[in-house]
């Protein structure tokens, strides 16, 4: 059963590479769920389920479980932003950033991570699934932002908005859960690493973002726009990156894989 | 005018927001290159790491300062736009909508203003190793702790999938608290919580226990704070998809 249930993972990585090479030969399903992607996703959901049943813990502990559950997360948030005509051309950007974490994951070691005591807890689930929602919204808001700069459109400028608005929301809720955990399991809601001050880094870049769409464009200099703040959005998807992956890679932290 | 004009505004708080992300990128590089100077920085609270560090040797420490001012101008800048706005709104149409953003504002000075409480007037007691039946004093408390009992289930790989330790807490030669502590379930105490860290066996053969006892006195504010952001923040998205739609 251990090797069984990883065939619900490759099937999703092929739907989500048939997906992205559909995407950029430009070919596009007639609606979302007549998508490989849509299908990649229930595929996607069956594995996390049918590992966090043999694991025991919520699949989100190590890098290979990080990185699919980074890319599920990334399919979701599409799901839920771009589903419109007008957002529609997203998913050839998204469906790119669904497929390389994904990827990335069949890459690397999928031995499941020991039932470790601090893993006992839903605080462990919550805080590390909302965050991963939050970063998947976030790219959903880089594939938004891209279509934005290139072709504009209101319907993409509002979708780009809630990615941000959600991905925000999403992480700030995972980072109170992050928090009381870290509270009754190691003894302080917050320690000096890395990952801990990179996370408060994301945070206040799209707590800014969120603030800087109220700027009126004329009132001086640095002059915010609709075009930089979509700029700005979709960078933010480069401090998520640093984040997950750089902090957690090269530094020493808590959070190191 | 001019001060308040600049602390209101949005364009302070984009500043504000930058200069931490820039400080807090330099710092996360810094703190790798200098172990020494950081690696104890948990092992106490932050006020008194920062007055026998951050004086003593300003240069590597530099980012925390920038950290800390670009927080509070952003603590500023929000108390003082929540305070201007709600002014303008009790003085119009109060809506939920129109209040949730300042909410959210007085939840985020909740959670900086406890931060510091708990920086200022919080206690951290690391690495109290006892062995099972043995005592020691828990920092400068007054208390002494027993570990009455250690359990550990190891895999047949040999990591640990569960441990707890059953202690007693004395005053003087008074029980005041008994319970049993294991990952994710501290024993709280007067305002202090006991968390096993690790555990393994005495050259005598008897099983240890080592402890953290930490207080933090804004905890409990944070996470009211923490909760009310987080209502406020979701309660905010549903309007704005209404109106999208």
């Amino acid at each position: 059963m251990e090797g069984a249930h990883l065939i619900p993972f490759w099937l999703a990585l092929a739907a989500y590479g048939a997906e992205a090479g559909f995407r950029l030969a430009g070919v596009a399903p007639s609606s979302v769920r007549k998508s490989p992607l849509f299908a990649g996703v229930l595929l996607h959901a069956a594995f996390l389920g049918l590992r966090w049943g043999l694991s025991g813990h919520a699949p989100m502990a190590g890098l290979f479980e990080s990185l699919t559950v980074f890319s599920f997360c990334c399919a979701v948030a599409g799901l839920v932003l771009c589903r419109s005509e007008e957002t529609a051309a997203a998913w050839k950007p998204l469906s790119i950033l669904v497929l390389l974490p994904q990827a990335g994951a069949a890459l690397i070691d999928k031995r499941m991570t020991p039932p470790y005591p601090a893993l006992d807890t839903p605080w462990f689930a919550t805080h590390v699934g909302l965050s991963f929602l939050g970063y998947g919204f976030f790219a959903a808001g880089l594939a938004l932002g891209i279509v934005y700069l290139r072709v504009g459109g209101d319907a993409v400028y509002r979708a780009a908005g809630r990615s941000a608005l959600y991905g925000f929301s999403a992480f700030s809720a995972g980072m109170v859960c992050g928090g009381i955990w870290a509270y009754y399991a190691w003894g302080s809601y917050w320690i000096w690493t890395p990952k801990e001050i990179w996370s408060v880094i994301v945070w206040i870049y799209f707590a800014t973002l969120a603030h800087l769409k109220f700027i009126p464009a004329q009132d001086g200099w640095p002059g915010w726009t609709k075009r930089l703040e979509m700029g700005a959005t979709a960078a933010g998807y480069g401090v998520v990156l640093l984040t997950f992956l750089g902090v957690s890679l090269l530094l020493r932290s808590s959070h190191s894989f | 005018m001019a001060l308040w004009r600049f602390l209101t505004s949005l364009k302070t708080c984009a500043w504000a927001g930058l200069a931490f992300c820039v400080a807090g990128a330099v710092g996360s590089v810094v703190m790798g290159r200098y172990p020494e100077l950081f690696a104890d920085m948990d092992a106490q609270v932050f006020a008194g790491w920062f007055a026998r560090k951050g004086f003593a040797d300003p240069a590597p420490t530099l980012w925390l300062y920038g950290l800390l001012l670009a927080t509070g101008l952003f603590a500023v800048n929000a108390a003082c736009c929540t305070f201007e706005r709600l002014v303008q709104i009790f003085r119009g149409t109060v809506t939920l909508r129109r209040l949730l953003p300042h909410v959210m504002h007085l939840a985020f000075l909740g959670v900086v203003l406890s931060h510091l409480v708990s920086a200022v007037y919080g206690d951290r007691i690391p690495g109290v190793a006892i062995p099972q039946g043995g005592f020691a004093p828990v920092g400068g408390t007054g208390l002494a702790m027993r570990l009455d009992r250690f359990d550990a289930v190891m895999a047949p790989e040999g990591y640990p999938i569960d441990f707890s330790a059953t202690v007693t807490l004395f005053r003087d030669t008074t029980a005041v608290a008994r319970g049993v502590v294991r990952t994710n379930e501290p024993l709280f105490h007067e305002g202090y919580g006991i968390y096993i860290k690790n555990f393994g066996t005495t050259p005598w053969g008897a099983p240890y226990a080592v402890f953290d006892a930490n207080r933090d006195p804004g905890a409990t504010a944070i996470l009211a704070a923490s909760l009310l952001f987080t209502a406020a923040n979701l309660l905010y998205l549903f309007p704005s998809r209404r109106a999208d739609a």
